[in-house]
């Protein structure tokens, strides 16, 4: 499973859409997602992979597709290490 | 960490108290828990830094058989503060490590007079919600002038989508059921007018929804048919719910004062009118049942997490706790979740 596609799994599960309805260019409003519930797809993203994601971070991402490319950067830097 | 301050007692039920929640927080909430625990049969987690709490528990002589313990949190969560930092700044603030409690099993039970915000975020993060759940709800009962009548959300939920309403309706239904001994409660969702079509986009789903659901469901009602007992569960959103719950406990006092200007120019019957109201009608017997019970649980979560207006006082606090405790041995959780049992099988939430 790539890392899109459990992120997009997590967030699914969190928000109760269906996960076909996200895509990279959907946005958090778009899949009404509200403020918790981006902030338990934050933490639960942060247990699944292992990292951790500042808040002026996340405050960056405009859609799912930043959201996923972040996490991918953060997952290929980790493991380089 | 956890100080004795009394031998604990078998049997008790156990209540972690969010002990910097509230307007009059510490003071406020530890005078209502050393009331509350004057009771034999509970036993009380006062949570928060040990520092302040040690210092203003030792304003008070606890009575012989009074269970009071603190339990270390060096943070809280202060009025300015986002709910949702309890997650990501302050997972250690008071209400989270009292929420921990209950999801450890060292509590049984939650209460907070603080943000209602960050207790229900610390339930759903540090407790969990029941299967088929997705966000807590507050049930509570309209009492005096609709004894058998129940509404739900009072305010957990400002913006709902449609499957939080048959999780709602369920959650009353339980609390109609063991509460108000009522065997099969009609449900009804609060709406513009009685047809289908009438409400939110959210309402008309919810509506479809209800109506499939195989509850009792008899249909819509309108905000004049909330007193008129046609529905023993009300539904509504908790934009809705908090609005109607906050004027509807305004009312008595009004109703009061209105009556007692209006007959200022006639000694007789406005003393009359006074004997009545305070006789008769207290005030606080027309207003709704939920203040008494110093506020309400939070419907959904797997344990008991109870909370009260953050004005509350002493009398409150304890009436609170001491509703906790009921909620804990009327085993509420396990009726939900076996409630939410038969629609999980069927799909429906």
């Amino acid at each position: 499973m790539t890392v899109e596609e459990q992120i997009r799994d997590i967030i699914a599960r969190i928000t109760r859409v269906d996960k076909s309805i996200i895509t990279r260019q959907s946005t958090f409003k778009e899949i009404k997602a509200d403020s918790l519930d981006v902030v338990q797809a934050l933490v639960a993203v942060e247990e699944t992979f292992g990292i951790e994601i500042p808040d002026e971070e996340a405050q960056k991402f405009q859609n799912f597709g930043d959201f996923v490319s972040y996490v991918e950067n953060r997952v290929a830097q980790k493991e380089k290490v | 960490m956890i100080r004795n301050k009394n031998m604990v007692q078998n049997g008790r039920i156990r209540v972690a108290v969010d002990a910097m929640g509230g307007d009059y927080a510490p003071e406020e909430i530890i005078k209502g828990a050393v009331l509350a625990a004057e009771k034999d049969d509970v036993k009380i987690f006062l949570v928060g830094p040990v520092t302040i709490l040690e210092k203003e528990l030792a304003k008070y002589k606890l009575t012989n058989g009074s269970s009071i313990h603190i339990v270390e949190a060096s943070e809280f969560i202060k009025e300015n503060e986002s709910p949702v930092d309890v997650v990501r700044r302050k997972p250690n603030c008071s209400v989270a490590v009292a929420a921990r409690m209950v999801k450890s099993g060292e509590a049984d039970a939650l209460f907070s007079a603080g943000s209602s915000g960050a207790a229900a975020i610390s339930a759903i993060q540090f407790i969990g919600m029941l299967d088929g759940v997705y966000r807590p709800a507050i049930v509570g009962s309209l009492g005096s002038f609709a004894p058998n009548t129940v509404m739900v959300d009072l305010g957990a939920n400002v913006d709902c989508k449609p499957h939080q309403f048959l999780a709602f309706a369920i959650a009353g239904s339980v609390y109609a059921k063991k509460f108000l001994n009522i065997a099969d409660p009609k449900i009804a969702l609060l709406s513009t007018g009685s047809e289908e079509s009438k409400g939110s986009e959210a309402v008309r789903e919810a509506h479809a929804l209800l109506k499939n659901s195989g509850l009792n469901f008899v249909g819509n009602i309108e905000g004049s048919d909330i007193l008129n007992g046609k529905a023993n569960v009300i539904v509504c959103d908790g934009f809705v719910g908090n609005v109607l719950l906050k004027f509807y406990e305004s009312i008595g006092g009004y109703a009061q004062g209105w009556t007692e200007r209006k007959l200022k120019k006639y000694p007789p019957l406005r003393a009359l009118a006074k004997l009545l109201f305070r006789r008769l009608f207290p005030a606080t017997k027309i207003s709704s049942e939920t203040e008494k019970q110093g506020g309400g649980i939070l419907w959904g979560v797997d344990g008991v997490v109870k909370i009260a207006h953050g004005a509350s006082h002493a009398p409150q606090i304890a009436n609170a706790i001491e509703s906790a405790k009921e909620a804990v041995k009327a085993g509420v959780v396990e009726s939900m979740k076996s409630e939410l049992a038969k629609f999980n099988q069927g799909g429906k939430l």
